[in-house]
């Protein structure tokens, strides 16, 4: 039926561009050659792009596998912003010492019974005057994980391992430098939750949002 | 100035993973219109892109000239594509195209139709045969500018697009 159906010679030379092969086609074949690209715009016009989420996609494989190639081979990588969920507190301290006072000194507990999710950022202590050890707190009682990940680790899941409490508070502490950071709660290693409760959370660039602390020399200047 | 694709690939081999997205947001531009016509199915070619280019980050470091990943990227998106079209030959009759029959011969077929008829008779082409009518005829690349990004002669090309189309006109009847 190919051999039938099929275009001559010049038919084909007339769709490669040539149109001086018209004046050697048959009217059936010049009409069935116009149809055929006549047809290719047309199904072309029904194009619509790929979606942009599909780069989000993209970058959350990418970077879930460059965080696994910088855990066995050390290198290091550097992440990409997520969500997350984090309402920072902040205790400013002057010396290292006084890091470890704090951090042995009872607290009320920081969240309130709270939705699935919530959490606190205490800034525990200076330790150096560029350098403030920042407590993390969220409640996930459904989690069986959650981590820290910001610009302050280079956006690594692993990187900073929160410990749960009986009542689900997850919470780790953390220096800091001065300066402005964004971070995510990472839960169960996938999902990127930003905090609700953040004063200033910014775009992460692949659909979600990052929260921001900014950390100052005598202790955190905004959340 | 958006930097080169030279410029993205040395900053992601030296650990900028992050900037990787400037090349997958470049090329998801540039070639997702190309997945979706050769695959024929939108979630099936957004997985073929996907995969395409979590491979090539995978590889990134055999990119052997990064000014042109564009060209290497290509390469491993047909492939990826030509898997997903046989995937979808698994899973999908092509009874279920429903190209025009030759009883409409006659029938004035709008552009609306023209179009989802060529759509039903690219599903029955070979997946060599697809791609090169996509590109030539969907997209409009030249024969040397096809030859280039699939590392195949001009020749071989010109084979592929004529048959395809010789299969075109003997599948869709109404266009004769």
């Amino acid at each position: 039926m190919m051999e039938r159906d099929g275009f001559s010679e010049a038919a084909h030379r007339y769709l490669d561009g040539d149109p001086g092969q018209a004046a050697e086609l048959g009217l059936d074949e010049r009409a069935a050659a116009d149809r055929l690209a006549s047809a290719a715009g047309a199904y072309a016009a029904r194009l619509e792009p790929l979606a942009a989420t599909l780069d989000q996609r993209v970058m959350s494989a990418v970077l879930a596998k460059a965080g696994g190639r910088e855990r066995r081979s050390g290198v290091r990588w550097l992440f990409a912003p997520r969500t997350v969920r984090v309402r920072p507190v902040w205790i400013p301290a002057l010396v290292a010492a006084a890091a470890l006072v704090l951090w042995l000194l009872p607290r009320a507990p920081a969240v309130p019974a709270a939705p699935e999710r919530g959490a606190t950022v205490t800034p525990v202590a200076a330790v150096m005057p560029d350098t403030v050890y920042v407590h993390f707190e969220l409640v996930a009682p459904q989690a069986h994980s959650v981590a820290v990940a910001g610009t302050f680790n280079g956006w690594r899941v692993g990187a900073l391992e929160m410990t749960r409490r009986g009542d689900g508070l997850w919470s780790v502490t953390a220096p800091l430098p001065v300066g402005e950071h964004r971070y995510d709660f990472v839960v169960d290693g996938t999902h990127w939750v930003p905090d609700p409760t953040a004063h200033i959370q910014v775009e992460d660039g692949f659909g979600g949002r990052n929260s921001v602390i900014v950390v100052g020399p005598r202790g955190l200047v905004r959340s | 100035m958006e930097p080169s694709d030279g410029a993205v690939v040395r900053r992601v081999l030296a650990g900028e993973v992050a900037q990787y997205r400037i090349l997958v947001e470049r090329y998801r531009a540039e070639f997702g219109r190309y997945a979706l016509a050769a695959v024929g199915d939108r979630d099936a070619a957004e997985d073929a892109m996907q995969e395409a280019f979590i491979r090539a980050f995978d590889a990134l470091a055999t990119c052997r000239e990064p000014e042109r990943f564009g060209a290497w990227f290509f390469r491993i998106l047909t492939n990826q594509c030509r898997n997903a079209v046989a995937r979808r030959r698994e899973t999908v009759s092509l009874d279920d195209l429903d190209p025009p029959g030759r009883d409409r011969a006659d029938a004035a077929l709008d552009r609306e139709e023209l179009g989802a008829a060529l759509e039903a008779a690219l599903a029955r082409l070979t997946p060599e045969q697809r791609e090169a009518f996509v590109m030539k005829h969907v997209e409009g690349r030249s024969y040397e500018e096809m030859a280039e990004m699939l590392g195949v002669g001009v020749d071989a090309l010109k084979m592929r697009v004529h048959r395809a189309r010789d299969a075109m006109r003997a599948m869709m009847g109404a266009m004769r």
